[in-house]
């Protein structure tokens, strides 16, 4: 991607938003065999990567269409309901993780992967923060539920998930994206 | 290419409402159930057996939905089931707050060793693991027709009609049609990969590890996606999409039932409100004739 700013909302961010939430929807669904330990209604997502991956490789408003509507749509499909204020906190992480994508120029190299990995816990971290501390009003629990019971682990299954997958799909992304040379 | 939903025409009052209509009320009823925090059975019940007959009499083949139902009830009684009878996670706190006589106890200890733990099934947990259940199969049952019975050409439109501007509609559009295509996509490469010998059922090791060896699983999907995401983007750029002001072909249209099952949806909404933050009523308890029920 040659142009690098990050708040255009054009076609490309309209199709990678809504090919990121199907990815996200479907890889949260397929995937929420393994529980969080210790966890409420937080369930162990290894997709969070694919999620904060098209926020890095494609902006922030693809991030936020991708957490919103994939949460959305995996919450929908696995009959958890909805629970808005967790579909915006994972909107909240892929929007702040798109805000690294004018930093990353080469998706194999270290530094960038580096980058990459920062900004996704920092995205990780706000929006499960927003998500945890909204369910006080929400679900009625108290601070220290939503701190020790629904922040610590979401953000520190989210943050495993990153290290180890979101280095791979980038990767991975390098080459494919050489080859369509976009 | 693009794999579709199995929908199918059919010539039933659920097909023949406006697809608004099903998606208000589908929100109405998700919303009531989740936003006011309702967990009380009197409340959960009637809305289950209104949510059992709307799918009945969507009349959708079994053969078409056998998969979606092995999945939601493997996924709602044994992990979402057990978890809450073992763990009592998942749901308001009272559960785990309020003391409750044990029913009996689950050892989780190593084979010849005191290593391990105890964990006590309580009347609460049991009662919660009902509701809960009881709870997201309401909410599944109306998600699961859709699909069958909702036209792929009109989720845009829908949106659109609802008052959601343009390109969201159409990212909703583009999102709920390509669901079922990198669904496939993911099973198609699970089965591919273990005709080379992937085991996805012993997924060995600790947490990293695990998330290491499903990489073959999710790699595939999303660069398959990227790169048909540029194909899409070159056929709408090709139609000149984001140029300017948009149209819809498709008309959308109330009748007196959308107007009927509005009011309904609207009303299961409000009446959940009501009753939780006006008259207290929709908390979690156990009822009476369940501790009768075992004696206490």
């Amino acid at each position: 991607m040659t142009n690098k700013s990050i708040w255009v909302f054009g076609t490309r961010q309209v199709v990678f938003g809504a090919m990121g939430a199907a990815i996200y929807g479907v890889l949260s669904w397929t995937t929420q065999f393994l529980q969080l330990p210790a966890a409420g209604n937080v369930s162990f997502r290894p997709a969070v990567a694919v999620l904060v991956f098209f926020g890095i490789a494609y902006g922030p408003w693809v991030g936020l269409l991708a957490g919103v509507i994939g949460n959305t749509l995996g919450d929908a499909l696995s009959g958890w309901g909805f629970f808005w204020n967790w579909s915006l906190g994972n909107g909240l992480m892929g929007l702040i993780s798109g805000l690294a994508m004018p930093m990353i120029n080469d998706f194999r190299a270290r530094a960038d992967l580096i980058k990459g990995i920062t900004w996704g816990t920092i995205g990780i971290a706000l929006g499960m923060i927003f998500a945890s501390l909204t369910e006080i009003f929400v679900g009625g629990i108290n601070l220290n539920t939503a701190v020790v019971g629904y922040f610590l682990p979401a953000f520190l299954g989210n943050f495993i998930v990153i290290l180890v997958l979101l280095p791979i799909l980038m990767t991975a992304f390098a080459g494919v994206a050489a080859r369509r040379g976009r | 290419m693009l794999a579709t939903w199995k929908y199918r025409p059919r010539d039933t009052f659920i097909q023949s409402l406006d697809p608004r209509t099903r998606l208000i009320f589908l929100f109405c009823v998700i919303f009531g159930l989740s936003i006011p925090q309702i967990w009380d059975y009197r409340i959960i019940v009637p809305i289950f057996a209104l949510s059992l007959t709307l799918y009945f009499i969507a009349r959708i083949e079994w053969i078409d939905v056998r998969r979606a139902w092995i999945f939601i009830i493997v996924l709602v009684i044994f992990i979402v089931g057990l978890n809450a009878l073992l763990s009592g996670r998942g749901g308001p706190p009272s559960v785990l707050q309020t003391q409750s006589p044990t029913l009996f106890e689950v050892q989780f200890y190593i084979p010849g060793t005191k290593l391990g733990f105890t964990v006590p099934i309580t009347i609460i947990k049991l009662w919660f693991a009902i509701v809960q259940i009881t709870r997201m199969l309401t909410m599944a049952i109306l998600v699961i027709p859709i699909p069958y019975t909702m036209d792929p050409n009109i989720y845009g439109v829908a949106f659109r009609r609802m008052g959601v501007s343009d390109k969201i509609s159409f990212a909703m559009d583009l999102a709920f049609r390509f669901l079922p295509t990198f669904a496939r996509d993911f099973a198609t490469t699970v089965d591919a990969q273990r005709a080379r010998g992937y085991e996805l059922e012993t997924l060995k090791g600790g947490i990293a590890a695990k998330l290491r060896r499903l990489a073959p699983l999710i790699i595939p999907v999303v660069m398959q996606a990227t790169v048909t995401g540029e194909d899409v983007i070159d056929a709408m750029d090709l139609r000149a999409f984001d140029t300017n002001k948009r149209t819809w072909i498709k008309e959308l249209h109330y009748s007196s039932r959308d107007q009927i099952m509005l009011g309904l949806g609207v009303s299961i909404f409000v009446a959940c409100c009501l009753l939780k933050w006006v008259f207290g009523i929709g908390g979690f308890f156990v009822p009476r004739f369940f501790f009768a029920l075992f004696g206490y």
